[in-house]
């Protein structure tokens, strides 16, 4: 816990400087979340205010304040998952087959060391933001949770109120189609490579 | 069994080789995005604005408080003004004439008194021939 309980009560009864250390301490945590969630460095400064905001209103629904993080938590993949309903159509333009340079960049991340390089940390960005475009919304927060942010199943189990079996077999199904997409992309299909032998 | 080496990744023969391989890219693949997307710093604005938009929701959802209570406010007179219209009718309705209260056995005994009625002889008598 960032913040000590008492500040939380104190923000539950009203207290608006308590309210401010809160979003002080966590905003951090919930922006690098939040980008790596969304993956839209433009839009994760809204989408963090958004999640601090539904804190705000619904503050004083928190029973207790032991279970403060996952409920913060499940604020932020609830608003995260939010934008990523609304932004689909213009995610789903962007869901073009990865670019074969991407596809070398890819593996040159994979397999060698990742370079500390601005663009190679875009590529890399745009590589993962592409893989988990092959499934959906929910299953991309989770799995992003999971393996990104590194969230144990207990945690992800108060975050979701789901037991861990559900979601493991959930995250496994997830993984599966992140991989089966890259493949998809890493080995180019028989009737492309037809297409290049015959020229 | 790593044998081919293509664009920097081993590739595998046997397909679960294959299988660990592409786990244990992914896996590197996360580790990388990872720490291509270190927390950001938030903007100076980040509070002022949580405060605005706060300040904002407030007012619009006081505003929507006002209408719901002056709507409920004129359901209730209308209620009440209803329920006055009606009772009279209402009470009414409790308080049936005798006739709905008289049993069967009372209608046919009225019934049989009307029947049983003294003759009128003057009538009588102005009916026989002359």
């Amino acid at each position: 816990m960032l913040v000590e309980f008492e500040l939380i009560q104190k923000a539950q009864q009203g207290d608006a400087s308590a309210f401010s250390q809160i979003v002080l301490a966590y905003r951090r945590r919930i922006l690098g979340t939040i980008s790596r969630l969304i993956g839209r460095p433009e839009d994760v400064e809204d989408v963090s205010q958004e999640v601090f905001i539904r804190l705000y209103f619904s503050l004083g629904q928190l029973r207790t304040p032991e279970v403060f993080e996952p409920w913060l938590y499940r604020l932020t993949v609830n608003a995260s998952y939010d934008y990523l309903r609304k932004g689909r159509r213009r995610m789903e333009s962007r869901m073009a087959d990865l670019s074969e340079q991407q596809v070398m960049m890819a593996d040159a991340v994979a397999g060698s060391r990742a370079q500390n390089d601005e663009g190679e940390k875009r590529r890399v960005r745009d590589t993962v933001q592409e893989l988990l475009s092959a499934v959906s919304e929910e299953d991309r927060i989770l799995l992003t949770l999971k393996e990104v942010e590194g969230l144990s199943l207990k945690e992800l189990e108060k975050i979701y109120h789901v037991n861990e079996n559900a979601l493991k077999v959930r995250l496994f199904r997830a993984r599966q189609r992140v991989l089966k997409k890259m493949k998809e992309v890493t080995e180019p299909s028989p009737s492309s490579a037809k297409g290049n032998e015959a020229s | 069994m790593r044998q081919v080496e293509k664009s920097g990744i081993m590739m595998s023969n046997t397909p679960m080789e294959q299988g660990n391989s592409s786990e244990h890219r992914l896996d590197e693949l996360f580790r990388a995005y990872r720490q291509a997307c270190p927390d950001p710093e938030a903007s100076v604005n980040f509070m002022p604005a949580i405060w605005a938009k706060i300040e904002a929701r407030e007012g619009s959802t006081t505003w929507f408080r006002r209408v719901a209570k002056a709507l409920v406010t004129v359901a209730v007179a209308a209620s009440v003004i209803l329920g006055l219209m009606v009772s009279p009718l209402v009470s009414s309705a409790n308080h049936p004439s005798a006739f709905f209260n008289a049993t069967f056995v009372d209608a046919l005994q009225a019934d049989q008194v009307a029947a049983l009625e003294p003759l009128h002889i003057d009538r009588i008598s102005g009916l026989e021939p002359h």
